[in-house]
């Protein structure tokens, strides 16, 4: 059971990383998701043992593991949270630079750089004409 | 115990308070400035009880120990605590005087005090992730502040970066737990001698590269110069002197406390990652031309230093770890605060600034170099690497004030009095702090003590 479960998480992660790794900004997000996915997999198989469910044990048999299952729960409800942040700051990027296509984004960043080196450019000729 | 309480309570309550009231009204501001200085206040007494007495423990909701969370303060613990929120206090006056642009503001710097409080006054490990995420979910939403687009990108790039960090913390805390079946820090750090060495260093890594994003360490960096400078100067503050912290608190205590057996396993990769971070933040920001900029590479550079300290070890490592942090949080605080502002008293204090990154005594920075030299005194590859790092550091930071204040090619407002002040007051905290080191080298001493167990 923990060969099965590791290896779910480890191809959650691995399908996760590859959509982070693409160019729109969407997949992003759905890479975040499936590999907060894999996390609350890994929280679930760090503690699993058979038994009867831990909120009211009627039974002597043993108890299985409250507490990866609420902290479980927990991440789940973090991540949820923070997934719809991502999901707004998409947005507002996307509105802000009508693409949600990470290439233009990079393509203004490089942009922003070279004016940048050209304000710096003449400055420096001057001097160093000064300096003759 | 009381004051434990109350320094998670005052700034949970306030933040959600406030996050409710409209931010850009002055009085919104005070109010949670003086949350801010009310949370302080509650550290300061926190930190006289446990200097007296010892760490402090409580848990939660009157639950059995071993049942409940447990919160613990222990010097290290709440003099992070408190150095956060200075910093963040500094930062939400200087942006209160100069005017708050969006709604939200101050209410997410409280609750940012309140997520990075938590993190370093809890002994529970899932606990610690609670508040963490607390802590950067409100730092992803103050990337954004500004809204200009080059800040929405920047802050899209620090959100899914640092939220794929929380993601390898978390299946390492999941390991953790597999591996020791239980989430109590403590119990961790005596149960973890008899794990399985594979298992625990994969563990170890795992925690080492999320703290190590969150540091913005020289291989995982990439995402830092974007966000510093795409951010306003009072988020690069918040970010670099109050956010920052938990990655070198998580390294001390999770590598020096929790994984004392794999940190010296892995000492020797922590400094050539460490130098490596040195001379790239060193080499990179010489070759930049704005103050935001080098600022953003020097703390690429900057948090090498801290971890060199680590990877060298030992309760002189630690404490010069510790201490250096402290003084790097005051540099980056006040450096960044001086962005877009202008004047001869903002030129005044970014050379003191200035001066503090690169040692040069009267400023703090000296006694953090100083104390990294008493740490690696028997390695004298380490030392010509701290000469050569303090040397760039100086290089870059005097052309950026040559650049800035000599030829006056900076622009933005004059600075008003009230900014003045803050701004003042850190500066007078850099400059106390290289004149009467005394209490600030006894601290870290204690705090460096409390991780190994042993004596100051």
């Amino acid at each position: 059971m923990n060969l099965v479960l590791a290896l779910a998480a480890a191809t959650l992660f691995g399908v996760g990383a590859y959509l982070v790794l693409s160019r729109d900004l969407v997949r992003l997000v759905l890479g975040v998701v499936v590999i907060s996915q894999a996390a609350i997999l890994t929280l679930i198989a760090a503690g699993l043992t058979r038994g009867e469910a831990p909120i009211y044990p009627l039974g002597d048999g043993p108890v299985s593991d409250p507490l990866s299952q609420a902290m479980a729960l927990t991440a789940i409800v973090i991540g949820m949270a923070v997934t719809a942040l991502l999901l707004v700051l998409v947005l507002r990027v996307v509105i802000a630079h009508q693409s949600p296509d990470l290439d233009e984004l990079a393509e203004e960043e490089a942009e922003r750089d070279a004016r940048l080196e050209r304000r710096r450019g003449p400055d420096q000729e001057d001097e160093e004409e000064a300096a003759r | 115990m009381t004051a434990l309480s109350l320094a998670l309570l005052i700034p949970w309550a306030a933040g959600a308070v406030v996050l409710a009231m409209d931010g850009r009204r002055p009085i919104v501001g005070l109010i949670a400035i003086g949350a801010l200085v009310a949370t302080l206040a509650t550290l300061v007494v926190l930190l006289v009880e446990v200097l007296a007495d010892g760490p402090v423990e409580m848990t939660t909701g009157n639950w059995p120990a071993g049942v409940g969370i447990t919160l613990r303060a222990d010097a290290l613990g709440v003099l992070f605590a408190m150095l956060s929120a200075v910093m963040l206090l500094a930062a939400a006056i200087h942006e209160v005087v100069g005017g708050v642009r969006e709604r939200p503001f101050p209410g997410l710097v409280v609750l940012l005090t309140a997520g990075l409080t938590g993190a370093f006054l809890t002994g529970d490990l899932f606990n610690f992730y609670v508040f963490f995420e607390l802590a950067l979910t409100a730092s992803y939403v103050l990337a954004t502040y500004g809204g200009s687009r080059r800040a929405l990108g920047a802050a899209l790039v620090f959100t899914a970066v640092n939220l794929l960090g929380t993601f390898v913390f978390l299946v390492s805390v999941a390991g953790l737990y597999h591996v020791t079946g239980t989430l109590g820090m403590d119990a961790i750090g005596t149960r973890m001698a008899g794990v399985d060495r594979n298992a625990s260093v994969l563990i170890a890594v795992g925690f080492f590269v999320a703290f190590g994003v969150k540091l913005g360490l020289f291989p995982f960096h990439f995402w830092l110069p974007t966000v510093y400078t795409g951010a306003r100067p009072a988020v690069a503050a918040i970010l670099s002197g109050g956010l920052a912290n938990i990655g070198a608190y998580g390294l001390l205590r999770f590598g020096a406390d929790l994984f004392a057996r794999e940190l010296e396993l892995g000492a020797g990769v922590l400094i050539v990652i460490g130098s490596l971070s040195i001379l790239y933040g060193g080499v990179l920001a010489i070759s930049r031309t704005t103050a935001g900029e080098v600022l953003a590479y020097s703390a690429i550079g900057q948090v090498g230093y801290v971890l060199v300290a680590i990877g060298v070890g030992g309760p002189v490592g630690f404490a010069a770890a510790i201490l250096y942090t402290v003084i790097n949080a005051l540099n980056k605080s006040l450096l960044f605060l001086t962005g877009r502002l202008r004047g001869p008293f903002v030129a005044g204090v970014f050379a003191l600034g200035a001066l503090s990154v690169a040692g040069v005594p009267p400023a703090a920075g000296f006694i953090g170099k100083l104390e990294l030299f008493r740490a690696a005194a028997d390695q004298p590859a380490l030392l010509v690497l701290l000469f050569v790092g303090s040397a760039l550091s100086f290089v870059y930071m005097f052309q950026v004030y040559q650049l800035d204040f000599w030829r006056a090619e900076r622009t933005g407002r004059q600075s008003g009095w009230q900014q003045n002040v803050v701004l003042g007051s850190l500066a007078l905290a850099v400059l106390a702090g290289g004149l009467w080191p005394e209490p600030l080298l006894a601290i870290s001493r204690v705090a460096a003590a409390a991780l190994t167990g042993g004596q100051p």
